[in-house]
């Protein structure tokens, strides 16, 4: 048995389904173990803010004094907190298959296709000059940080309101799309088109990427939401009665004392779900779509049996990610919670 | 002018609102529950549009579509075109996915272990029976030895022999204990104490008798299980629900324990244990599960002498033990974090002993205070045994995978999903339900207001 990290630079023989990244095979395994790290990365983020929305809306529908739509938020919740994901990942991958074959894909618009080979979307082509438009999104990024803190400085100081939420989606998204007109639009798209059997160009994901996405929402969407209604529920109605009383409208009472109390009831375990959706993206290995631990804990280890240095790689990478994000809400967590003594 | 000014200046009361809408009876439920606006309105009627959407689909095709006997999947999509479920399937399958590829003439001895393990847990629902911390410790250390030892049969060993005798003796004074609390209204060491004539002598001389009734019962056990001759049936082929209830049984009754030790571990004053449980925790909390199988099997045989080479599944529960005591532990430690300070003082104060105060006075309030999350993690963990089938495992994941790829049942898939989900279902939410019966039962008093 060889050990040591040399095997990182030699070929890997195989090829990968899929990737974010470019990939052929005879790059290195290295090389293999950055592709499924981009590809453990996209499928999660998409999951983490697609559950992060979505549980919003269905926590606030089990609080909905409509009786139909609390039931059935509360039938939704507990179908799908009882049913184990690696089953949601096959149910949705094994449905996918009864998708129509390319020649009578579901279409939309001309340019969005469904397939039971995976989803197509228009690639993006940026053009001349477009990279100034990605700068101007950073400077509104950083003007709009300026602006809330001389706002709310300003607020301490005077007591007057200054508008710092709209002028600072005003900066971020105005002025690239300013910049965007001025430069004459240098932005094309690829639109992915029918030939031969299968689609060419556009931008595509494959099945397995769809029915991943799709199982890890409907099903992290459920503790997100159990969190979101508990942190509503932990808000005292005294609260609420006593902004109105002085004199706040139903609004600002909403977004100035029940929200900000509620995020820290939720912000905790809104942690360790997004820490889950990372982890649980590992069982894309069941379904064959190629993320960390299938190519480089699976193929990649069977290949060059490096298991110690291949799996502590492996688990080394995820507790990256943990802990980032853990760390990330913790700070945020820390500047939210009650101040007492 | 002077008039008009007055006119205008008077008191004129407006007129009198209508009475506020009816809030009771059938009429103001459905006013205020369902119409209580426009949008409220169009809400419910989406909402009823939307269950009976699905209602509709789940009968035509659960129900009216759906083929009950067909020898193979053709046959079932020549009846109904693919447009119903095929619970012929299911029936032929069922004994697969119950116990995986254990021999059809075998089966009654993990019907026998159930059973056994089912009577075993009956006197916690029983009011009348004394002594139930002492019924479950005693189910939950000497029954996987007994289970074992049922199960696999063969040549069962010195070791495991001593085990399942153990276990079988206390299973029988367990119920014999149950009958005695119904029947004489006193426990079993009462009325042993009472019928050998021992009560009014030395208090301590009543574990003499205890310890001789167990001993005469342990050789009686000894003989009875020497003349068990069960054909071995290894755990290779151990499969299906069953597969998935050893996992997961194990891994819920280990966690517990564990748990506890590794938090009281992380809490410790000592920084080599207090450093050791930490990184533990963090580093197995942090990976996902399936790395964690994946080192059992590829990484363990690497540090095990060549000779014991032991069975996948052996390896894998103790993967999922490591991964259930890392999780429980942070259960375990929000638990003793939330034991106001006040009551470790006191008990200090009391002069009782590390363990003692553990044991009797802070251990209680935080478990009983962490009943919801402790059963949530039982839950999580039970879902997440399901992970094994990616390594190979039989469960009845696999199982029901395997089904599809049968010569005669090709493309079978959807079903043993369904049923599989439909198992999955029923276990844990009688799980919640019976976590949220403890809390109001034992957890009175404290959490919810």
């Amino acid at each position: 048995m060889s050990t040591g990290f040399d095997f990182l630079n030699s070929t890997a023989g195989f090829s990968i389904a899929w990737s974010i990244i470019d990939y052929e095979a005879g790059d290195t395994y290295f090389h293999v173990f950055l592709v499924g790290i981009a590809n453990t990365l996209i499928v999660s983020f998409f999951a983490i803010l697609a559950t992060t929305l979505l549980g919003f809306v269905v926590g606030v529908m089990r609080l909905s004094s409509n009786f139909v739509i609390a039931k059935l938020a509360s039938a939704y919740v507990e179908v799908m907190r009882n049913v184990p994901l690696l089953l949601h990942i096959l149910f949705w991958f094994t449905l996918s298959s009864a998708l129509p074959p390319p020649k009578q894909s579901l279409g939309w618009l001309d340019s969005f296709f469904l397939n039971n080979r995976g989803f197509y979307v228009p690639a993006p082509v940026p053009g001349d000059g477009f990279d100034i438009v990605i700068i101007m999104v950073l400077l509104g990024i950083v003007a709009a940080y300026g602006v809330t803190v001389w706002a709310t400085k300003r607020q301490f100081a005077t007591g007057q309101r200054f508008p710092a939420f709209w002028t600072g989606v005003g900066l971020i998204f105005g002025l690239p799309l300013l910049a965007f007109l001025a430069l004459g639009a240098p932005l094309t798209f690829d639109y992915p088109a029918l030939k031969g059997f299968n689609f060419q160009g556009g931008a595509d994901v494959p099945r397995a990427f769809c029915a991943l996405l799709f199982a890890l929402v409907l099903y992290h969407t459920v503790f997100m939401a159990e969190a979101v209604r508990a942190g509503i529920l932990s808000v005292s109605h005294g609260q609420t009665e006593a902004s109105y009383s002085l004199g706040l409208k139903p609004s600002w009472t909403l977004r100035l004392v029940v929200i900000p109390q509620a995020m820290r009831a939720v912000v905790p375990p809104m942690i360790s779900n997004w820490m889950n959706v990372v982890k649980n993206s590992s069982l894309a290995i069941a379904i064959g779509y190629p993320d960390l631990v299938a190519v480089f804990m699976q193929t990649s280890l069977n290949q060059s049996g490096h298991a110690i240095e291949i799996v502590a790689m492996v688990m080394l990478f995820y507790m990256t990610v943990s802990l980032t994000i853990s760390a990330a809400l913790n700070y945020y967590n820390k500047l939210v919670q009650i101040k007492e003594r | 002018m002077t008039d008009a000014t007055q006119s205008d200046t008077a008191f004129r009361p407006k007129p009198s609102l209508p009475p506020p809408p009816n809030t009771v009876g059938v009429i103001g439920w459905l006013r205020k529950n369902l119409f209580g606006g426009p949008v409220d309105a169009i809400l419910t009627l989406l909402g009823i549009y939307v269950v009976y959407l699905i209602l509709q689909f789940a009968v035509e095709y659960g129900i009216l579509n759906a083929v009950w006997t067909a020898d193979t999947y053709r046959e079932c999509l020549d009846i109904n075109k693919g447009e119903g479920a095929c619970w012929a399937g299911i029936g032929a399958w069922f004994n697969g996915m119950m116990y995986g590829r254990y021999p059809d003439e075998e089966q009654w001895r993990v019907n026998l272990g159930g059973i056994i393990l089912l009577l075993w847990l009956i006197p916690f629902w029983l009011p009348k029976v004394t002594g139930k911390i002492q019924v479950g410790m005693s189910a939950v250390l000497t029954f996987p030895f007994l289970g074992s030892a049922l199960f696999i049969g063969g040549d069962l060993g010195i070791f495991l022999h001593v085990m399942a005798a153990i276990a079988l003796t206390l299973f029988v004074s367990v119920w014999l204990h149950v009958t005695l609390c119904y029947v004489a209204g006193k426990s079993l060491p009462q009325t042993l104490v009472s019928v050998t004539g021992f009560a009014d002598k030395d208090d301590r001389l009543h574990k003499y008798v205890l310890m001789g009734a167990f001993g005469i019962g342990f050789v009686l056990a000894m003989i009875y299980i020497g003349t068990w001759e069960l054909q071995e049936v290894p755990t290779t082929i151990w499969g299906g629900l069953f597969l998935t209830l050893v996992i997961s049984g194990i891994g819920i009754a280990s966690a517990l324990p564990n748990g506890i030790l590794l938090a009281l571990g992380r809490r410790s004053k000592m920084p080599v244990i207090r450093v050791f449980c930490t990184a533990f925790i963090e580093l197995f909390r942090s990976v996902p599960l399936i790395t964690i199988l994946f080192m059992a099997v590829t990484m363990m045989p690497l540090f095990l002498p060549v000779e014991i080479n032991p069975p996948k599944l052996a390896m894998v529960i103790v993967a999922v033990c490591i991964f259930a005591a890392a999780y429980m532990a942070e259960t375990v430690r929000g638990g003793l974090q939330a034991v106001s300070k006040g009551q470790y003082e006191a008990a200090q104060a009391m002069g009782l002993s590390f363990w003692k105060m553990m044991a009797l006075i802070v251990m209680p309030q935080a478990l009983k205070l962490m009943i919801p999350n402790i059963v949530g993690s039982f839950m999580g963990l039970m879902k997440d045994t399901t992970l094994v089938s990616i390594i190979g495992l039989y469960d009845i994941l696999l199982m029901g995978k395997a089904a599809g790829q049968n010569p005669s049942w090709l493309g079978f898939h959807t079903e043993p999903l369904l049923f599989t989900a439909a198992i999955f279902f029923v276990l844990c939410f009688a799980m919640s339900k019976y976590s949220q019966h403890l809390e109001r039962t034992i957890g009175g008093g404290y959490g919810r207001r």
